[in-house]
Formats: structure tokens, sequence, C-alpha cells
């Protein structure tokens, strides 16, 4: 990587964030460098859901500061936040395009909010993103008539439609079948390398994951265990990151007291 | 962005340069399909585009579109890496009509 | 909550207690809701962030034109009804013909409004609930919020619009349907011809009449869109949170529509 391409492009730093009463990250540090491909991995219960939330700017921290593109999300004004989400892009898990617009209407949303563009414009860029997903031809359908790969993919093809910095996925490949979520490995790549996106993917996924990741950040119970390439990642000592990765449920050692406590309910 | 326009043999040139994005693309159609209506052939010098998004992109495909219909030539020229690797992954490169200079087209064209 | 099972009646003192706090926030969810609302519909345009006009009219259409039909029939029926029982009670006094004169302020002081309010609830705020619920289980409101689009400025300001618009003209027909219930009825019991009918009730009712009616069905108006949006947005737990969430926001807003009206009339009569 040249020198330029080595700033970053998320900071988060001591991210500490509640549900209610409870304290589900303890304390983040996350640097994701302009240009690579960040996946955050963990099991379910892990926060990696939640560190997404907070990082999309859909939740309050109680402290810390999370920095995208150089702009602590956590302190600006909404005008400025609202012109920084025109660079970001996100894929939801289950694509959330809104059910009563066509195909087409999703992808060209962002647009009509946000610019002034030419109506024939707008047209062919949701049709040329409906093409870069492999979509193209489907704009006039509606999303309850997609499958789960098109509803994806079709949420893809909204995400990219600003021509987004930054990208994030959640979970892609979950419920696809192995050669569609191939497919969407394959096009993420494709975007960081053709549309120079820093893209973060939260997912559980290890087989995707090693393929597509620059760095893979492993969360467990609201911490980072660790952030670091494929490689070292692979070839971790540590053992929750081992049983992560060979799929050995976590045996906790049993403390006899608490245990006995939680069970009764005092 | 800059746009240059240059009146050549039979054709114009409209010259791109500098980053094509969604602030400007709207002048970059316009220059396109002000010299298209004026029933000139057209050639796109994307040399020193530093950067285009989709909305630039968009306004090349209009006006390949446009230029079709009316059966003008259209053609881009120079095309920078930049401007390529988004041209590809919207698989666009095989669509246009792409040279590599001027000269190359009026050979072609010879 | 181990600590406080101590007591059974404390224990139902603390829900009582609990539910009212839970209704006090809500109150307080309403207010925002409903200035941010009208914040978009009046600032929106001002800084390039309007409110879709288009989508104004789809919902005037969906919830004020397609129920005509259905209040109708009921302000209809209501009309009659009232009919029925006034001349029973006047008959005591032999003052049958002073029928009209109690449809007319019955129905538009009171059961136009009344009657549109608790339809829209049942026919509108539940599927303003039920949409904006299924958005937030799909993920379609955290979409808006990351595409920066103002979930309240895109779904509730034309809604509430579209709502505040709605009622009133729909309680406005819904009087006319009752008063022409009240002058069939009327006409065959007591052989009023519908002229004298109209004629009567034209003189019987002052302007304020109809517009204390209006003003309570502008506030019914509110009450439904923001109890039906607000259970929406803070719906949980997929489907079945859908369903709680709606079956909730109609309950909720009857019960506050039926509440307001006794405090608006009461206040609107002192």
């Amino acid at each position: 990587m040249t020198g330029n391409s080595k700033s970053a492009a998320i900071e988060v730093n001591d991210l500490v964030t509640h549900y209610g009463s409870r304290e589900i990250l303890h304390g983040i540090n996350l640097t994701v460098h302009a240009g690579e491909i960040m996946i955050i991995m963990g099991g379910s219960g892990s926060g990696k859901s939640t560190l997404l939330r907070y990082l999309l700017g859909l939740g309050i921290p109680t402290s810390g500061s999370i920095k995208l593109l150089g702009k602590d999300i956590t302190r600006i004004s909404n005008l400025e936040m609202n012109q920084l989400r025109q660079n970001m892009g996100v894929a939801f898990q289950g694509g959330a395009l809104l059910s009563s617009m066509t195909i087409g209407e999703n992808v060209q949303l962002p647009l009509r909010e946000h610019t002034r563009l030419d109506e024939k414009t707008m047209e062919i860029m949701a049709r040329m993103k409906l093409e870069v997903v492999n979509l193209g031809g489907f704009e006039k359908l509606m999303p309850a008539e997609l499958s789960g790969g098109m509803t994806k993919r079709a949420a893809v093809a909204r995400a990219i439609i600003m021509d987004p910095k930054l990208m994030f996925f959640d979970e892609p490949s979950a419920g696809l079948d192995p050669v569609v979520s191939a497919e969407l490995d394959e096009l993420i790549l494709n975007l960081r390398d053709a549309m120079k996106m820093t893209i973060v993917v939260v997912t559980h996924e290890l087989e995707s994951a090693f393929k597509i990741a620059d760095r893979i950040t492993v969360l467990d119970q609201g911490n980072i265990l660790m952030t670091d390439t494929v490689e070292n990642i692979k070839h971790s000592d540590n053992e929750r990151i081992q049983s992560l990765l060979n799929r050995r449920p976590s045996n906790d050692e049993v403390q006899a007291d608490e245990y006995l406590n939680r069970l009764t309910g005092i | 962005m800059n746009i240059n326009i240059l009146e050549g043999e039979g054709y114009t040139i409209i010259g791109l340069e500098g980053d094509v994005d969604l602030s400007c693309s709207p002048d970059a159609r316009k220059s396109i399909l002000d010299v298209l209506q004026a029933e000139k052939n057209l050639l796109i010098d994307l040399g020193k585009v530093s950067y285009i998004d989709s909305s630039g992109v968009a306004s090349l495909v209009e006006g390949y579109q446009t230029a079709k219909k009316q059966t003008l030539k259209f053609g881009l020229v120079g095309v920078s890496d930049a401007a390529m690797s988004v041209l590809k992954l919207a698989r666009l490169d095989k669509v246009f009509p792409i040279h590599n200079s001027v000269e190359e087209y009026e050979q072609e064209d010879a | 909550m181990p600590e406080s099972s101590s007591h059974p009646v404390i224990n139902t003192l603390e829900l009582v207690g609990r539910s009212t706090v839970k209704l006090i926030e809500e109150a307080g969810y309403y207010v925002a809701l409903l200035i941010e609302s009208l914040y978009w519909i009046i600032a929106g345009p001002f800084i390039k962030r309007p409110v879709r006009i288009h989508s104004i009219f789809a919902q005037m259409m969906t919830m004020g034109i397609a129920a005509c039909p259905i209040v109708f029939v009921l302000s209809f029926s209501i009309g009659v009804m009232l009919a029925i029982q006034m001349i029973y009670n006047l008959k005591t006094f032999g003052a049958e013909s002073q029928v009209v004169v109690g449809v007319a302020l019955s129905i538009t002081r009171e059961f136009g409004p009344l009657i549109t309010g608790i339809l829209i609830a049942g026919r509108t705020g539940s599927s303003l609930a039920a949409k904006i619920g299924t958005m937030q289980v799909n993920q379609e409101i955290d979409a808006l919020r990351v595409m920066g689009i103002n979930p309240v400025r895109y779904l509730v300001s034309p809604a509430l619009l579209a709502m505040m618009i709605m009622v009133p003209v729909l309680t406005f027909f819904s009087d006319l349907a009752g008063l022409l219930g009240g002058a069939v009825y009327t006409g065959i019991e007591i052989g009023l011809s519908f002229d004298a009918y109209i004629e009567r009730t034209l003189s019987a009712l002052v302007v304020a009449d109809v517009m204390q009616g209006l003003f309570k069905s502008l506030i019914f108006a509110l009450i439904i869109t923001l109890v039906g949006v607000s259970n929406g947005f803070s719906v949980t737990g997929g489907a079945e949170g859908v369903g709680k969430a709606t079956t909730r926001s109609v309950v909720l807003s009857i019960s506050y529509i039926v509440i307001a009206d006794m405090i608006f009339t009461y206040f609107l009569n002192l």
C-alpha cells in the first residue's frame, strides 16, 4: 500500500455502549485504513452487530469517539452527518428495500433525495448499478418478487448508487447458497478495486471472511480479541479465536457459586 | 472539472479534466448533448480524468445512445486508468467505441 | 424483581405506577414527534428537504377518499338511531317535532367527529402502526436513516398532514350523512318533509356547532397519527411485535379520542 492509502478511513476510540443498563461494548479501539477490506467477526452475542450500528451512527454511545473519514460522528451536527451519509453505503442483512417501491425506485431513492440530477441520468445510473450487481432488467419488479440473494444484491446497488467512499455489509452471505455467496464476495472485491472503497464487512462466515479480508477483527463478549491479517489470525494461539475458527463450542470454566446463584435466581 | 471543446475535421472533441462527479456531471452532460444536438460527430477525451463517478458515466451512456439514434459517430479517446476501472465495473468497456488517441480514430475512420 | 415480590397490593401499585410512568413517557414522545413533523412540514421546503407532496396525496386518497363509503354507512345509521331515540323520548312531552334540533346538534357537535375518529383509528391508525412497524422490523427505517433520509420527514409528516386535512373533511361528510339519516327516519316516522327538515336544521345550527366538531376532529387526527406512528416505531420482536403494536395503537387511540372528546367538549362549552 502507498503512503496515502494508509490513512485511516475509520477510527474508533474507547467506544463504550449500553443497551438499557447493560454494557455491550467495553471500550473498543479499531482503525480501518482507507481502501482496505476489514472483516468484523465474532459469534452471536459478541457485539459485532452492535458495533456496526454505532459505526453507522444509529446509536449514541455512552463514551468514546467514532471518526468516519476524519469526522467524529458522535460530535458533528445533523447537517454534517447528513453530508457524511452521502459518502456511506450500507447493505443490510435482509436488504431493507422499501417494499412500497420498485427495485429501480429503491436504487434511485438516495439520488432523488440528495441530488438535482436529470431524470434520465438517474435512471441510467440506477440501471448501471443494477448491472454491476447482475440484476440488469429487474428495475420494474417489486422487492417482494425477488429471492433472498437478489434482494441482497439490489440492496448493494442502492448502497453504491452515490459512489460512496465507505461501504458497510451486514452478514452478506447469511442465508445464501455457496455459489451466490461467492458471487457476492467477488462483488465486494470488485467494488474495492474499481471504486477504491473502504469496506467493512460484519460476518460470521469464515470462508468468505478469509477470502476477501485484508484484516480481520475478532470480537468476543464486547471486547476486541485481536485485529490482524488473515494469516496472523489463523495462526493465533488465542483459545477463543481458535474455537471460533474451528467451530468448537467454547467451554467456559464453571464458577460453581455464581452458577448456583444464577440457577436459583439470587 | 474543466471542459475543453475542440473542433476537428468532421468531429468535435470534448476534453474532460479532473474529477467528474455529482456536482459537475450535469455540465458535462449538457456539453455532450449540445454537440450532438448540432449534429456533429463526438469524441470525448478522458485522458485527464482523475476520477469519474457513475453520474459522469451515465452522461456518457446517454450521449452514446443519443448519437446512435442520430447516426452520429461517438467515441472515447485516451481513457485514463481511473476512468477505465469504473467503465469496466459496469462492463461498459465492451460497449463504448474506445480509441487510444485522436490519430487512431482518424485512421480507423478513414 | 426479587426484592419487590413482598406483597400483592404493593405489586399492583408498582405495576400501576410503572404503566403510568410509561404512558407519560409516551405522551412526551408524542409531543416530540408532533414538533418534529411540524418542523419538517414548515421548514423542510426552505432547507431543500421538503415533505413529499406525492406521498401526501397518495395517503389522502387511501385514508380519506377510500373511507367515504364506510363513513357514510355508519354516520347514516347513527343519524337514524338518534332520530329513533329522540322521537321516543320527546313523545313523552309531545314535542316530537323538536327531534330536528336534537339530531342536528348531537351529530355536528358529537357523533360526527367521534364516529369518524373511531373509524379512522381502526382503519388508518392501525395501518400506520403496521406499516411503520413492519419497516422497523425489516430495518427499512435504519436504511432510511443511513441514506440520510429522516424517517419522520419521510413517513410521519406526510401522514400527519394528510390526516389533518382528511379527518375534518370526513367529519364534515359524516355530519351530512348523519343529518340525512335523521331526515329520512323523521320523514317516515312523523311525516316531516325533507325540505322542512333541512330548513329547520339550518335554523337550529350555528356555525360554531359545526366548527366545534371539526376542531375536535383535528385533535383526533393528531392523536390517531401520533399514537399509530409511535407504536410503529417502537416495535421490537418481529411479526408478533407488529401485531401487538397494531392492536395497542387502536385501543390507545380510541381511548385517547374518547377522553380528549370529553375534555374538549367540557372546555368548549364553558
